[in-house]
């Protein structure tokens, strides 16, 4: 058997099982309903995973045809590199996902909102990313990406009776459907001298295009497809949404459905309609490092946590779009390998960010179903309740903010690199905006930091300062699995780029033409001698930064490299989270013998903390999330604009205060600048159309009259 | 009742006798007018307790006098308050309360004069008297962390070394206390600094800075961690005794404390005290001023870790310190006061010796003030900080140098001359700024003062006695004042027919300029905390005696 | 803004070369009673009772004094009919009453002794000469001694003021804040038996009542040398003065 048949028989019985989960948690009773959602769940995401791996590792590529429809013309599907590496990211988060639903199904929801109909949604959002990711042709891709953002709509909606969240999911569905309305007309115009709707007729119709209809296809499929992938202008439905969602939703939310965006932005602007200017390359990369920062700074001073983590998705999409940019930008100048470095780094990313946003959000739900709060200033002192959580908690917050050795690190520098690369391009204009955008992601990266530290040590450390009661731990001990996985899949994912790299290259290679892994990975263990691609003087340097250490030992390089490959020039940096790793625990373990060597004899006691001599520390006396933060809120007061509202209440003269009550009335950027604009305009236009609506029945008849002599007319132009 | 906004009557016009003609008019129903106690021009004894308000208000906004302080009494079965107001151009003013023991609530004053609200509040805490209307009662003194309510250990039943294991006043820690927050910001935080001060060696006082992160929107302060109850330990106890008590409870402004009591035993027992021992009393005490400048500039400096500058001023206060050792024997000036006059005389050469400790400290001072003058990074931390406008400096009845720097101009040696201080030619600095700034400036140029000051009064040294005898045989109450180098300080004594002290009060100037100092220093940035309480150089020993 | 690099420079140094030398300018300290012989009892009775805190003893016809309990008042030295003879030096620091032995800090603190002051309702006297430490006379950094703003770094505790009540319990968290080796000095009359406050609703009497004291550093206030040398005798580098005869009173 051939592997395109092994992959067939994957996907064929990844279709099965999801329709029998669909059916099966649709129909069982709730008790049963949630074991069934988990198990075939499961089983259906290690089938994706398995799909997706077997492609990467042989090459293959499975290609089928489906139905045939009236009108929409042959429905196609092929799982190609590029898609597999998304069907991989998707496979590795719902895995955790299903099982973390189950335990949150039977504690929160039990008897409110039934499980059947969550796992129906479930599987059929499921089985729709699956079929948006296979789809070779533009008519199933379209359907499957419709269902996809209804299912969304209801799944974010599930909690249905609580009035003040359902406006969120009315944001989301009305942002989807423009965003949707957009990419079909982007399809429109690429398809409109294709011979038919298949993705490979679209790619070869697409090198005809004119250029401003190939602006407006890049434009139009960026934003339409930047609404799901949480881009600046078009994202402000993201903070409200992931708060709204139910805590099981989000994190698929944020670690497959964010991703679909990207694979939109990627496969229509790079694959299909690839444009040879750099001006969309331009358009995307100020796009990405305007989203990263104002995702940061929002996510820097919000106190609720889901709402923080939504906006560090959006810091994180911002970065992706950037990469993406930067590829563009490469690739349409003439270098590829940087081209496909960025691109590179970009997929890693999306990777590494669907793993710990994952394990982030799933952290959160935990903590807001013992305690009942995601309000930092309320929380405190949970490292007590939750000392398994905490740690795994912590090595998503290291994650994050990109320290060695886990897996942001390598991704975020990686993605840096690249735009230094910068340094090649001719045009002085373009290598400003990389440098402004360089910064711009630099900021990022500290402001991050800043984030992260925040939310690790507001929430866990210190003393509690809500009123929650840290006694309750309620099956705290079985929500281990799902991030115990995802902590192991972060430290993996940043301890073994050299092994996932060559496997990002095998997507990438055929995008952008030139070879990744040989610029980033070269073979340096293999390389005894100088040949083509590395000539002596390389082999040299490799050799003096230890590139063939560990040559008979491990299984692999443990070397990341940027190797500019061309004939002169040496590598220009490296670095080795596996390395780091090793010396890491060498530096703790020899710490550790040390200091237990060293102070055998003494003896230790522990004391009460030492506040100031005052009778106890008390929970009002600790630093709040808001005033960590606060310095970042001040510097930052032009974006943040805020509205303070200050009311003293004295008594019998002015210094005798008994309250100063304050309140900060912020309106997003994003809100400020487009969508309260935006809203406000289509509401004037309807006010302008209402206008027409008056009940007068002459005025009705009117209007049919004048429309259809309008189109007699047209029709006797025509 | 509210304050009105200007006076109906000039200050300036307002003499004695215009005052006893306006009192007379006014509450001729509710007053009668005494000359009883020593030390004070006016003794208005009020019949109606619920006119005390109007009566303050009269005084304090219409008259403009500023307010001295409230002595609480217990004699024979009546409370007796006096409530002491300086009139411009009259001298003290004291409004007399009597009523019976058992009745222990007053109408309070802090809505009218709001420099009482503390006076009010320590005698709550210390003697259990209720005034009604005040806004906040209860966790001064007595820390309700530890004290239990209703202790009121001033009561004459109590004794001083009273027994703590007392039911009632045992002290238990209570673990449920909790700070009064005023701000209510979500994501508002109270840090506490203190009570063992953390900046380093500093006074153990407490502060609640309740802060969203950046500003400070309010600093609520908690003081008198080290109340030792002076005032309670001084009764029934010889006057020698006491003399002690009044110049050890606050060492830097030592001699100035020991003067006012010194001079209110005087005023008891009707002694004169001889011309030398006053212009004797100038001297040291213009000598505290100026060593006492010198060390509040070294704060100022230190604070801002300007280290050079503070290196310097320290020079400057210990030779300051080592002069006023080789002159008196005491480096601090203790043991020199008596009632009567001074302890012992000098000889010319130690005066010769003192002149030029005082030239070169006075010149260092000089040149010090040129270069801070000239450092731009040090003026930054000090321009427009902790800002105090007049009206807020009136309002809080601001003394001393802090009042000074903020236009408020008052100063005892001008305006109720003791000691001898009408022959001598000063002035009295004023800024209007009311910033640290202007705070430091007043401090160099009072020091400057009282360098001057300190060489006319030994330039036109008489000769004679340093002190005439003064025992104290027989019972009576007076008023002794001095200027110390915070402000203006105030010692009420009162003597039992065999000579013992039965009540003493102390009303330090620090006391009056705490208060203010809360309230004048709020949205302050977080690291301006510091500096602001270095310039205002207060000490909480004599603020908490 | 440089200038105050040359100022500093150009005024030089003017740190004492205590403990190198014995420092006798005028000036550095106020003093101390010293036993003194009269003619007769009755003289020294007559000398003992000049003193308002009971400081001098009269033990047939010597004046002894108890260093512990003077506060300088100098009642004694000026105005007395029998004065009593003072002696200007300043190594004043002993053993504290309540302790058979001073066992020091170890050798590894000789050049590096942290310091935790706690003013425990003081006058200020002794907390200002303690300040004057730092400053350029004395200089106590040349001699490995620093102050610290937290006890968590402390080795020494230095205890100014009579102990009001209020700053009691503060007082024994710092104490149990310092991890040990730890020793605790009373600094000043106040410190060590109450001084003019004596022990009462709102003073202690002294720090014994509360800690264990190591040290006493008499005077009211010791001057920055009796201090200095108080601090040296911490570690070892000093001799301590002679315990005092036990005058019969309780610590």
């Amino acid at each position: 058997m051939t592997a395109s048949t092994w992959i067939e028989g994957t996907l064929a019985l990844f279709f099965i099982l999801s329709g029998c989960g669909f059916i099966l948690s649709a129909t069982v009773r709730d008790k049963y309903s949630v074991q069934v959602i988990a198990y075939i769940s499961a089983l259906c995401s290690s089938l994706m995973m398995f799909a997706s791996a077997a492609t990467l590792a042989t090459g293959g590529s499975f290609e089928a045809t489906l139905w045939n429809l009236q009108g929409l013309g042959l429905l196609q599907v092929r799982l190609d590199m590029f898609s597999a590496i998304f069907l991989f990211a998707a496979g590795l988060v719902y895995l955790p996902a299903s099982f973390f639903v189950r335990n949150f199904l039977r504690q929160r929801f039990g008897g409110r909102y039934p499980a059947r109909r969550y796992g129906a949604l479930h599987f059929a959002l499921m089985a729709s990313v699956v079929l948006i990711l296979i789809a070779n042709d533009a008519a199933l891709f379209l359907i499957s990406w419709e269902c996809m953002s209804i299912l969304c709509y209801l799944l974010v909606n599930y909690e249905q009776n609580r009035r003040t969240d359902t406006r969120a999911g009315f944001i989301l569905l009305a942002m989807s459907e423009a965003g949707f309305l957009a990419v079909v007309i982007a399809f429109l115009i690429v398809g409109k001298a294709a011979s038919d709707w298949s993705f490979p007729a679209l790619a070869a119709a697409a090198v005809h295009l004119s250029r401003p209809a190939a602006w407006g296809v890049f434009l139009l499929g960026f934003l339409g497809f930047g609404v799901k992938a949480g881009l600046v202008p078009v994202n402000f439905w993201l903070p409200r949404c992931y708060t709204a969602a139910p805590s099981i939703f989000v994190p698929i939310l944020a670690g497959v459905t964010l991703n679909l965006g990207f694979y939109g932005i990627v496969r229509l602007n790079v694959d299909l309609a690839s444009s040879h200017g750099f001006g969309t390359g331009l358009f995307a990369l100020l796009t990405g490092g305007v989203t990263a920062l104002v995702g940061i700074l929002y996510a820097t001073t919000d106190n609720d946590m889901k709402t923080m983590l939504a906006h560090s998705s959006i810091e994180n999409a911002g970065i992706i779009v950037a990469g993406v940019g930067a590829s563009l930008v490469f690739r349409a100048s003439g270098y590829a390998a940087p081209a496909a470095i960025a691109l590179t780094a970009a997929l890693y990313h999306m990777v590494n960010h669907s793993v710990y946003k994952t394990l982030l959000f799933q952290g959160v739900g935990d903590i807001e179903a013992v305690t009942g709060t995601r309000d930092m200033d309320r929380l405190g002192g949970l490292a007590r309740v939750f000392p398994a959580l905490s740690v795994v908690f912590l090595v998503g917050c290291l994650s994050i903010s990109a320290v060695p050795p886990f897996n942001g690190f390598v991704s975020e520098w990686l993605t840096l690199q690249s735009l230094l690369r910068s340094a090649v391009l001719f045009s002085p204009g373009v290598k400003i905006l990389f440098a402004l955008c360089g910064a711009s992601l630099a900021l990022t990266a500290a402001l991050a930091v800043t984030c992260f530290v925040k939310v690790y040590a507001m929430s866990f450390l210190g003393i509690k300062r809500g009123a929650w009661d840290p006694n309750v731990r309620r099956n705290v001990g079985r929500f281990q699995f799902p991030a115990a996985y995802l902590a192991v899949a972060c430290l993996l994912l940043g301890v073994l780029p050299t092994f996932v790299i060559p496997a990002l290259n095998r997507a990438v290679e055929p995008l952008v033409g030139a070879s990744a892994a040989t610029s980033l990975v070269p073979q340096f263990f293999t390389a005894t001698q100088s040949n083509g691609q590395l000539p002596a003087p390389f082999l040299a340097d490799f050799h003096n930064l230890g590139a063939q250490v560990g040559q008979h030992v491990l299984p692999g390089r443990g070397l990341v490299v940027l190797h500019r490959g061309g004939p002169e020039n040496p590598v220009v940096f490296a670095m080795s989270p596996s390395y780091s790793l090793v010396a890491l625990a060498l530096f703790l373990f020899l710490t550790w013998l040390i200091v237990t060597r060293s102070t055998r004899k003494r003896s230790l006691t522990r004391n009460e903390l030492w506040a100031g001599g005052i009778p106890r520390l008390l929970p009002e006396m600790t630093y709040t999330a808001t005033g960590f933060s606060n310095p970042v809120r001040v510097v930052f007061q032009a974006i943040f604009r805020p509205n303070i509202v200050e009311d003293t209440r004295d008594t019998v003269a002015v210094h005798f205060r008994t309250a100063i009550l304050r309140r900060r009335d912020e309106t997003h950027l994003v809100d400020r600048l487009f969508f309260h604009p935006v809203g406000d305009a289509v509401t004037w236009i309807a006010r302008l159309l209402a206008g027409m609506h008056h009940g007068r029945l002459n005025a009705y008849i009117a209007y049919t009259v004048g429309f259809l002599l309008i189109i007699l007319f047209l029709f006797r132009l025509s | 009742m509210t304050a009105p906004g200007s006076p109906m009557l000039s200050p300036e016009r307002v003499d004695f006798d215009g005052l006893t003609a306006a009192v007379q008019e006014r509450f001729s129903a509710v007053v009668s007018i005494s000359r009883a106690d020593k030390g004070v021009a006016l003794s208005l004894l009020l019949r109606d307790p619920e006119s005390l308000p109007p009566l303050s208000l009269f005084l304090y906004w219409e008259i403009g006098c500023s307010f001295g302080g409230l002595v609480v009494e217990e004699i024979a079965q009546n409370w007796r308050l006096s409530y002491l107001f300086l009139a411009p151009r009259s001298g003290w003013v004291s409004v007399v309360l009597e009523f019976p023991l058992g009745n222990n609530s007053v109408p309070s004053i802090t809505a009218v004069v709001h420099a009482a609200d503390w006076h009010e509040r320590e005698a709550e805490d210390l003697f259990g008297l209720k005034f009604e209307n005040h806004p906040r009662l209860g966790d001064f003194i007595l820390h309700d962390q530890i004290w239990p309510e209703g202790a009121a250990p001033h009561r004459k039943p109590q004794r001083k070394s009273v027994d703590v294991h007392q039911p009632h006043l045992r002290r238990r820690p209570n673990p449920n206390w909790r700070p009064l927050l005023v701000v209510q910001d979500p994501g508002s935080f109270a840090m506490p600094v203190g009570p063992v001060y953390e900046g380093g060696i500093g006074e153990s006082l407490h502060f609640i800075l309740e802060t969203v992160g950046e500003d400070v929107l309010r600093a609520a302060p908690r003081l008198f961690y080290k109340f030792r109850g002076v005032e309670k330990i001084a009764e029934g106890v010889p006057v020698s005794q006491v003399l002690l008590l009044s110049e050890r409870f606050a060492a830097t402004s030592s001699f100035a404390h020991s003067l006012a009591f010194s001079s209110a035993i005087e005023k008891i027992c009707g002694v004169e005290v001889p011309p030398r021992a006053l212009q004797l009393r100038v001297v040291l005490a213009e000598l505290e001023r100026l060593r006492h400048h010198a060390g509040a500039i070294t704060g100022i400096c230190e604070s801002t870790v300007l280290a050079v500058a503070a290196s310097q001023a320290a020079i400057i206060e210990e030779e300051l310190l080592r002069a006023s050792c080789r002159l008196t024997g005491h480096r601090y000036l203790f043991g020199l006061n008596k009632p009567g006059g001074i302890c012992r005389d000098f000889t010319s050469d130690d005066f010769r010796d003192l002149l030029i400790a005082v030239d070169l400290a006075v010149d260092q001072l000089r040149i010090l003030e040129d270069r801070l003058h000239f450092t731009s990074s040090f003026l930054d931390r000090l321009e427009d900080v902790g800002v105090v406008d007049l009206n807020k400096a009136r309002d809080l009845n601001l003394l001393g140098p802090v009042g000074r720097a903020s236009g408020r101009c008052h100063d005892l040696r001008r305006e109720c001359p003791y000691g001898g201080y009408e022959q001598y030619q000063f002035e009295i600095p004023r800024e209007n700024e009311g910033d640290g700034y202007a705070r430091l400036r007043v401090l160099f140029a009072e020091a400057a003062q009282s360098a001057i000051l300190l060489r006319q009064a030994i330039d036109t040294l008489q000769p004679g006695s340093v002190s005439a005898p003064c025992e104290a045989t027989h019972s009576g109450a007076a008023l002794g004042w001095a200027e110390a180098p915070i402000g203006a300080a105030l010692h009420w004594v009162r003597l039992d027919a065999s000579g013992l002290v039965e009540r003493y009060r102390v009303i330090t100037p620090s006391f009056n300029n705490w208060l203010g100092f809360h309230v004048a220093v709020e949205d302050f940035a977080f690291q301006d905390f510091p500096i602001i309480l270095a310039t205002f150089a207060l000490s909480a020993t004599e603020c908490d005696r | 803004m440089s200038f105050w690099f040359w100022h500093g420079l150009w005024n030089g140094i003017r740190s004492t070369r205590y403990p190198g030398i014995v420092e006798s300018d005028p000036g550095v300290t106020p003093g101390r009673p010293v036993a003194t012989e009269f003619a007769s009892p009755e003289q020294a009775s007559l000398a003992a009772a000049d003193c308002p805190v009971n400081a001098i003893v009269a033990q047939g016809s010597s004046a002894q004094v108890d260093l512990r309990t003077c506060v300088h008042c100098q009642r004694c030295r000026f105005g007395g009919a029998y004065p009593l003879e003072w002696k200007q030096d300043y190594e004043w620091t002993m053993v504290a009453a309540s302790r058979e032995k001073y066992v020091p800090l170890p050798a590894a603190y000789r050049r590096s002794l942290h310091i935790m002051v706690v003013d425990a309702g003081d006058c200020g006297a002794c907390l200002h000469e303690v300040k004057h430490l730092n400053n350029p006379f004395y200089n106590a950094h040349r001699l490995g001694i620093f102050f610290t703003a937290t006890p968590r770094f402390a080795d020494l505790l230095l205890v100014v003021g009579p102990v009001s009540e209020n700053m009691r319990v503060p007082l024994l968290k710092t104490y149990e804040a310092m991890p040990t080796p730890k020793r605790v000095v009373a600094v000043g009359a106040c410190a060590i038996t109450g001084g003019v406050f004596g022990s009462g609703f709102m003073s202690a009497g002294g720090v014994s009542s509360v800690l264990p004291v190591d040290l006493e550093i008499p005077g009211d206030p010791p001057p920055p040398l009796a201090i200095l040398h108080g601090l040296l005798t911490v570690t070892g580098r000093k001799a301590l003065a002679p315990r005092q005869p036990d005058f019969g009173r309780t610590a």
